[in-house]
């Protein structure tokens, strides 16, 4: 497979004063480019393990995690950030934003990270925002923001380097109802009309409607879950 | 840079009050510097300035010229030694002078530091108002013209306090003063007299004089003490340190500018460490979508760049303020080379202490940024 997510049978252990813990048992998933992938488990079965290890923040103990097409379970830490610069767009919770930046800074800042910012990076940045429907927000510091503005800005921020994979931590934590709903909605669209591969994970059950798959994390082991179980 | 000018601009407060307290650590850096400098003028400014580059004592006498005393004969053979330019006698006597016709002559002695050299030698320091010494007029002198401020005028004639010498001011010279007190150049005969007006007091040494100046690079001085016995060849910047009360006073002062140095690393280094202990989560979610070290880690030095910068422009700003409005009598002298020289060691060491904030951050998990770690 060219494109997309896949992890092949990849293991998490920590050692635990004597005891091995296994965070992650044997997990295998695929997800192509348009598709949005649901997790969802109780706190502690391993969905913060699995999105890390998915999000190149982690290596896996065993097992390999192949991202468009790169095998990046021997990369070095350098190579990593890199990976998670350029092929990774994270989503996360709410409070996450550099807090002395403005809206346009916080996507700006991702494209220093690889250097100079074009003018045609400005563009892009301010044409994104505007989609996402910021495009007044501009110049707001994220003390100035609601809930719903500043995980839209988080989605813009993951979105700016053009990644092949996008991935959510609880994107809804702190929000209501129908902030949550908005948010999820506009990362089911985006993920759909740009072609990425998504990832979320959640364990707010109202919002998988938007998902193509359901998976469920218990005990470190990963299982397709019907999706009408959970409607 | 971008990181850390944003940042610097939105939390003014924060930074505002670290740059103040290095503001005035600064200005203190650079007032003692400038004190240090104008009092170790005044204590040796005669040697410091002076047109030599090796001093002969005698031996024994630990670079002190109120200690040594050698006979003129030497200066003959000192000039054949190699590598010798010149060399050219010296004495040194504290004295103080009575203002000519004044009635309350008790009152109005000045201190005075009678410095005996050969007239038209290199020793003689530059005149800027008057003429220069002359071999005949023995009772001709040049002296330094913080002397002006006390009263005296080209041409007055002054007595030595408990002798029977009066001398008559012919020119006057700049920055020469020598254990705090303004000097009186005279001819090295006219200084015999003064010195050894006592029967005896010259040891039975002919022509004694305290030590004799040399003039010329490379000069080997265990060479000169083992071909002259009882003789001890030290350079000039030896001879500043032998200087009674010299190396005491700049030893103080620089003991201070030491440790104001080393708290100004704490204070910057502590409340950088604290800053960016504070900003780990968020320097962990940079790292987690894709920050390298060195991004994070050149915003946080850059920050202490121009942090101290601006700070140290400040402080000699206002060092300079201070020095304007300083009582003339404080003996405070700041050049150019000092002020670029502590901007300079400041800078270094505010930089070197924002290596624990980079040490901080290298250490900082990217994992962070998922807010859970398992």
């Amino acid at each position: 497979m060219a494109s997309g997510l896949q992890i092949i049978s990849a293991s998490k252990y920590y050692s635990e004063g004597s005891e091995r813990i296994t965070a992650l048992d044997q997990v295998s998933i695929q997800v192509e480019p348009g598709e949005f992938v649901a997790v969802v488990g109780p706190s502690g079965s391993g969905k913060s393990t699995f999105l890390s290890i998915a999000g190149a923040l982690l290596k896996a103990s065993e097992g390999e995690v192949i991202l468009n097409g790169t095998n990046i379970s021997k990369l070095s830490d350098k190579q990593l950030s890199d990976i998670r610069l350029h092929e990774i767009g994270f989503i996360m919770q709410a409070s996450n934003l550099v807090p002395y930046l403005n809206v346009m800074d916080q996507l700006l800042v991702v494209k220093r990270m690889s250097g100079k910012v074009s003018a045609a990076d400005k563009a892009y940045a301010v044409k994104l925002l505007e989609e996402l429907g910021l495009g007044a927000k501009l110049k707001s510091y994220p003390e100035e923001l609601s809930g719903g503005e500043k995980q839209r800005t988080a989605i813009a921020r993951a979105l700016i380097n053009d990644p092949n994979v996008i991935l959510a931590d609880e994107p809804t934590a702190s929000l209501d109802t129908k902030r949550a709903h908005e948010v999820v909605s506009l990362i089911a669209h985006e993920v759909r009309t740009r072609r990425k591969a998504a990832i979320m994970v959640t364990h707010d059950e109202r919002l998988l409607t938007y998902c193509d798959k359901v998976y469920r994390m218990e005990d470190g082991k990963l299982s397709l879950a019907a999706l009408e179980s959970v409607h | 840079m971008f990181l850390a000018l944003k940042e610097l601009r939105h939390s003014k407060t924060k930074f505002m009050m670290i740059a103040i307290i290095f503001v005035l650590v600064s200005w203190l850096v650079f007032i003692l510097a400038g004190l240090g400098n104008g009092l170790s003028t005044l204590a040796a400014s005669t040697f410091k300035t002076m047109d030599a580059d090796y001093v002969v004592f005698e031996q024994g006498s630990k670079s002190s010229m109120s200690k040594s005393l050698l006979s003129n004969d030497l200066t003959a053979q000192l000039a054949e030694m190699p590598n010798v330019d010149a060399a050219s006698p010296m004495g040194i006597i504290m004295a103080s002078a009575i203002k000519g016709n004044s009635e309350n002559a008790n009152e109005d002695k000045v201190d005075i530091a009678i410095v005996g050299i050969e007239p038209g030698s290199f020793l003689q320091p530059e005149i800027i108002e008057g003429t220069g010494l002359t071999s005949g007029q023995m009772t001709n002198v040049i002296v330094n013209e913080t002397m002006k401020d006390e009263g005296f005028h080209l041409g007055d004639t002054f007595e030595l306090d408990g002798a029977t010498e009066s001398l008559t001011i012919v020119g006057f010279v700049e920055n020469q003063t020598y254990n705090h007190v303004a000097a009186v150049f005279v001819p090295i005969e006219e200084w015999r007299k003064v010195a050894f007006a006592a029967p005896g007091s010259d040891k039975g040494i002919t022509d004694p004089v305290n030590a004799i100046m040399l003039k010329g690079k490379d000069i080997d001085s265990n060479a000169i003490n083992e071909q002259l016995p009882g003789t001890d060849t030290v350079t000039r910047a030896a001879a500043v340190q032998g200087v009674p009360g010299y190396k005491e006073e700049s030893g103080t002062i620089i003991m201070m500018l030491a440790f104001l140095l080393v708290i100004s690393a704490f204070i910057i280094g502590v409340f950088f460490y604290v800053f960016t202990m504070q900003k780990s989560n968020q320097f962990g979610i940079m790292k987690a979508i894709g920050a390298k070290n060195g991004f994070l880690s050149k915003a946080v030095v850059s920050q202490v760049f121009v942090l101290s910068l601006t700070s140290i422009i400040i402080g000699i700003l206002l060092t300079y303020g201070t020095a304007a409005i300083m009582p003339q009598g404080m003996p405070f002298m700041l050049d150019i080379k000092l002020v670029i020289t502590y901007s300079i060691v400041l800078l270094v060491i505010s930089l070197l202490s924002s290596l624990v904030s980079v040490r901080t951050i290298l250490k900082i998990d990217p994992l962070k940024a998922l807010g859970r770690v398992e």
